[in-house]
């Protein structure tokens, strides 16, 4: 479940104490994990020092990460997201801290970055469907907070994470045949 | 929790984005371990989640990964050492807990040897104070003992029914003295014969009571003596001192009076 032969390596690398092996591991996912952290805290500043420490983390947790649960990645942007989330609760009086819900209101309209906005495929998704995915994934919300702040009920907003999930995936289908017609007309 | 309900309710999804408890998680677990449809769905979402984190990467600034570089560095080979040894965490765990339990062992064993040495000195504390005690009480009887017969002869001279007699010594011994206390209601006499000279040891002094002219033994007086009770011999005129051969004899030898003094 661990995804990548080249990630096992390095993982058990990592094990062994090696530094490198955490820089690989950051050249590989440090994009993907500061895309998160910075749309979730929209400060620039704050996203770099928690890089740096969920980074740290997973240098000093990785002991701790049981492939057979789940891939690298998955554990990483959990290490990131509360890490995140632990300094926002620090930092802002609004935010609760006595339980896995963690905003009480914030404001998804605030101005953020181009760089933050949505990309890829999920940009070409419903909005319905596009929110759901960047309140749960990109900002931190709980299920329970992001239907409350999409104002529809949690079944319909499980339905609108589900709905959005297949989507994605169907677009890639069509994405892959697409590429594959192209690759077969190029080479006809 | 069944396979259905996890997945009409959402549970992969908020499981992967780390949303659920800690029990609810080891749930998940248990299910996915023994569902390998629901794992491949799972993973089917990993891969999704991955791919969406991929396509909205934020390439961070170069300097994050020098300032990672950097802490790592700065934390030196302590820190190094702490995630050499992260896979053998299970003997680190042992090794710190093997060493409390040492410790603890350690601090038991030199508390038991502190308590040990405190008894042991308490052990010769007592017994010293029970040897002082035996001896302050042999000490006291002694006294005891000795206060009795110093307060007896004390009561028998200090008494206003004794008559205490000086006997000096004749011209032959003129520096020999001894007193006697005569208690006629008591019929008792006691003799102080500190002030005799010492004899040779084949003589003795001898004590007579002149009754009517006739001598009678009151016993033998030895030489430096505080008190010595005597025989009484009532109706007695005088108290005659002489020296006599060692055993005392029957009639004294009257050239060897040494003293008298009339009653």
């Amino acid at each position: 479940m661990a995804g990548h032969p080249k990630d096992i390596e390095s993982i058990n690398q990592l094990l062994q104490g090696d530094k490198n092996a955490l820089y690989l591991l950051y050249d590989k996912y440090s994009g993907a994990l500061y895309g998160v952290i910075l749309r979730m805290c929209k400060d620039d500043d704050l996203a770099k020092d928690l890089l740096q420490e969920s980074f740290i983390k997973i240098w000093q947790k990785i002991s701790s990460f049981d492939p057979q649960k789940g891939k690298f990645y998955t554990w990483a942007y959990r290490i990131a997201k509360n890490t995140t989330l632990n300094a926002l609760r620090k930092s802002s009086p609004l935010i609760q801290t006595d339980d896995l819900s963690v905003y009480e209101s914030r404001n998804t309209e605030s101005e953020v970055s181009d760089s933050s906005n949505l990309k890829g495929i999920l940009a070409d998704l419903e909005p319905q469907h596009q929110m759901a995915i960047d309140l749960v994934y990109f900002k931190g919300y709980t299920h329970q907070e992001a239907h409350k702040e999409m104002n529809v009920p949690l079944g319909s907003f499980k339905s609108y994470v589900r709905q959005a999930l297949i989507k994605l995936r169907e677009r890639r289908a069509e994405l892959s045949w697409f590429v594959l017609l192209i690759e077969v007309i190029r080479n006809g | 929790m069944d396979k259905k309900s996890i997945l009409e309710d959402g549970l992969l999804e908020q499981y992967l984005l780390g949303e659920l408890s800690n029990e609810q998680e080891i749930q998940i677990q248990e299910v996915l371990e023994g569902h390998a449809d629901l794992k491949e769905v799972f993973e089917g979402l990993e891969e999704e989640f991955e791919r969406i984190g991929f396509e909205n990467a934020i390439t961070p600034p170069e300097s994050i990964k020098k300032a990672l570089e950097n802490a790592l560095e700065n934390r030196g080979e302590k820190s190094e050492i702490k995630d050499i040894s992260g896979p053998k965490t299970e003997d680190r765990f042992n090794y710190s807990r093997l060493a409390v339990a040492a410790s603890l062992a350690a601090i038991f064993a030199l508390s038991s040897f502190w308590f040990y040495n405190r008894w042991q000195t308490a052990e010769d504390n007592l017994e010293a104070l029970q040897q002082q005690t035996i001896a302050m009480q042999d000490r006291l009887s002694n006294l005891e003992q000795t206060f009795d017969v110093t307060n007896r002869r004390y009561q028998s001279i200090n008494n206003r029914n004794v008559i205490p007699l000086l006997l000096k010594g004749n011209s032959s011994y003129p520096g020999s003295r001894a007193v006697a206390y005569v208690n006629h209601a008591t019929q008792s006499v006691m003799v102080n014969s500190q002030g005799l000279p010492p004899l040779q040891k084949d003589k003795t002094y001898q004590m007579w009571a002149d009754v009517d002219g006739v001598m009678i033994d009151m016993g033998l007086l030895p030489a430096d003596t505080v008190l010595i009770p005597l025989k009484y011999i009532a109706r007695a005129e005088s108290l005659n001192i002489t020296i006599e051969p060692a055993g005392g004899n029957d009639h004294p030898t009257v050239e060897n009076l040494i003293s008298n003094v009339l009653l």
